[in-house]
């Protein structure tokens, strides 16, 4: 009787971890299937409910967090200032000087996303990721708002990431910090072009890589989005969205190795609302 | 663990409350910029209480749940979670429980387990980016969070799960004597 159970238990377990290797070996690499979107169908007016009723729970939490962290970033923020101040000057000048040549090109509209065709829509984040090895956002935003596949995404900060599956109901965000992505970026006001990775484990650091060596590039850089378009090819994501600011720059590096370390501007960690560029183009 | 119909609706309740508390609350808070993952914690109350089927059971179900609410690949979170769950049913079914430190303790060093064989699917899957050596950090902090919130959630889900709890001495003390010959 009881080898009988053993026995059972150890299909059980044998079935299990088949159908594990199964469904890792169909689904890798493939976007949202039925199952998944069903799923997402299902849970996800449950997932926003539980998300507005757990924010002041959720923001009591990261008070704690931000109240340690917060003593240490007054140091660094200090120090900062004294260099944004400094080119809040140059920028004021060069303001003045876009508005003029605007009014030249009779280029009226202003902003990043003026001169583009795309349209953004804001959407809630109800869930996240547990694995750092996953930097995924679900947003309550899906079809009926014309989100598509590979839709930019970004905050009040800068780019957040894309969008990588849209389900009923809700959508999937992959932040910059995932693994899986890419994006092409320049570093103003030089104009070096690189690509930017994350680094796993790390949601304050990204790697630009692939830079062109003999053009310097130094701590404080802005890094934006580069926005190619070649061939009947575009980047997925706009020109000069803001992305971060170099942080690590040495000569050795950038010869060596070819990349620099830079700082996300949007917090990647505390994300509560996004917008979406809907209606561009999508690769 | 004796699984009657309304048991089995209680496990399924456990597990999509479990599955969307991390989601919508844990994976969203962060202590020293580490967010808590509960969900092999809750794995291994299951295994704890049911034995080592309900542990893979559940574990397989709630990485299959996860997998298909964040859209990644399905089975990778199943395999190391039902692992786990199986991992914590023998350790009930071979030892006694005589501590209130054990399902604590054994909350952190299987977190430690799960968490470490997450990062290896996932190597094993291929990762093209740099890994920070911050993921170390994270890995050993969740196991810590793990080891504080491993009893609460242990004590929650043998309230929830007490009926179908031969063993539990408290349903033991309200069951009435057979009294022969009336």
């Amino acid at each position: 009787m009881y080898r009988k159970q053993v026995r059972r238990r150890r299909a059980v377990l044998a079935l299990l971890i088949i159908s594990s290797f199964a469904l890792l070996t169909f689904t890798y690499g493939q976007s949202s299937d039925g199952l998944q979107r069903m799923v997402s169908t299902v849970f996800s007016p449950l997932q926003e409910v539980g998300d507005r009723a757990l924010k002041p729970a959720r923001d009591l939490v990261n008070w704690f967090d931000e109240t340690f962290d917060a003593r240490g970033e007054n140091e660094r923020l200090k120090a900062e200032l004294e260099t944004v101040r400094a080119r809040a000057v140059a920028g004021e000048a060069a303001v003045g000087e876009n508005a003029e040549l605007r009014k030249l090109l009779r280029l009226d509209r202003t902003g990043v996303l003026a001169a583009s065709d795309y349209r953004p829509v804001t959407g809630r984040v109800i869930a996240r990721s547990p694995t750092v090895w996953h930097s995924t956002v679900t947003i309550n935003l899906d079809e009926g708002d014309g989100v598509r596949v590979n839709d930019p995404v970004i905050s009040g900060d800068g780019l957040v990431g894309r969008i990588a599956s849209v389900g009923g109901g809700s959508s999937q965000v992959t932040l910059l910090t995932n693994h899986t992505s890419a994006v092409s970026a320049k570093v103003v006001p030089q104009g070096v072009q690189g690509v930017i990775r994350p680094e796993v484990g790390d949601p304050e650091d990204l790697v630009l890589d692939f830079i062109d060596s003999s053009r310097k590039v130094g701590v404080g850089d802005t890094v934006v989005t580069a926005g190619w378009r070649a061939e009947g090819l575009a980047s997925l994501f706009p020109p000069n969205l803001p992305v971060g600011e170099v942080v690590t720059a040495s000569i050795d590096a950038q010869v060596a190795s070819r990349q620099v370390h830079l700082r996300p501007y949007a917090d990647m960690r505390n994300l509560d609302f996004v917008q979406v560029l809907t209606g561009g183009s999508r690769g | 663990m004796i699984v009657t119909p309304k048991i089995l609706a209680r496990l399924v309740a456990i597990v999509v409350v479990g599955v969307l508390l991390q989601l919508a609350f844990f994976s969203r808070v962060e202590l020293f910029a580490v967010s808590p993952d509960v969900l092999p914690a809750l794995v291994i109350a299951l295994g704890l209480l049911g034995g080592t089927m309900t542990g893979a059971i559940a574990g397989f179900s709630i990485g299959l749940l996860v997998d298909s609410l964040l859209v990644q690949a399905l089975g990778a979170t199943s395999l190391v979670l039902l692992g786990i769950g199986y991992l914590a049913g023998l350790f009930r079914e071979r030892f006694e429980i005589h501590s209130s430190l054990v399902p604590p303790l054994l909350c952190m060093g299987l977190t430690l387990f799960a968490e470490l064989g997450f990062s290896a699917v996932q190597l094993l899957l291929g990762v093209d980016a740099p890994v920070s050596a911050l993921i170390a950090r994270d890995i050993a902090f969740k196991s810590v969070y793990a080891f504080f919130l491993g009893w609460p959630i242990y004590l929650g889900v043998r309230r929830a799960l007490r009926p179908a709890l031969v063993e539990e001495p408290g349903v033991r003390r309200r069951r009435q004597p057979t009294v022969l010959g009336t």
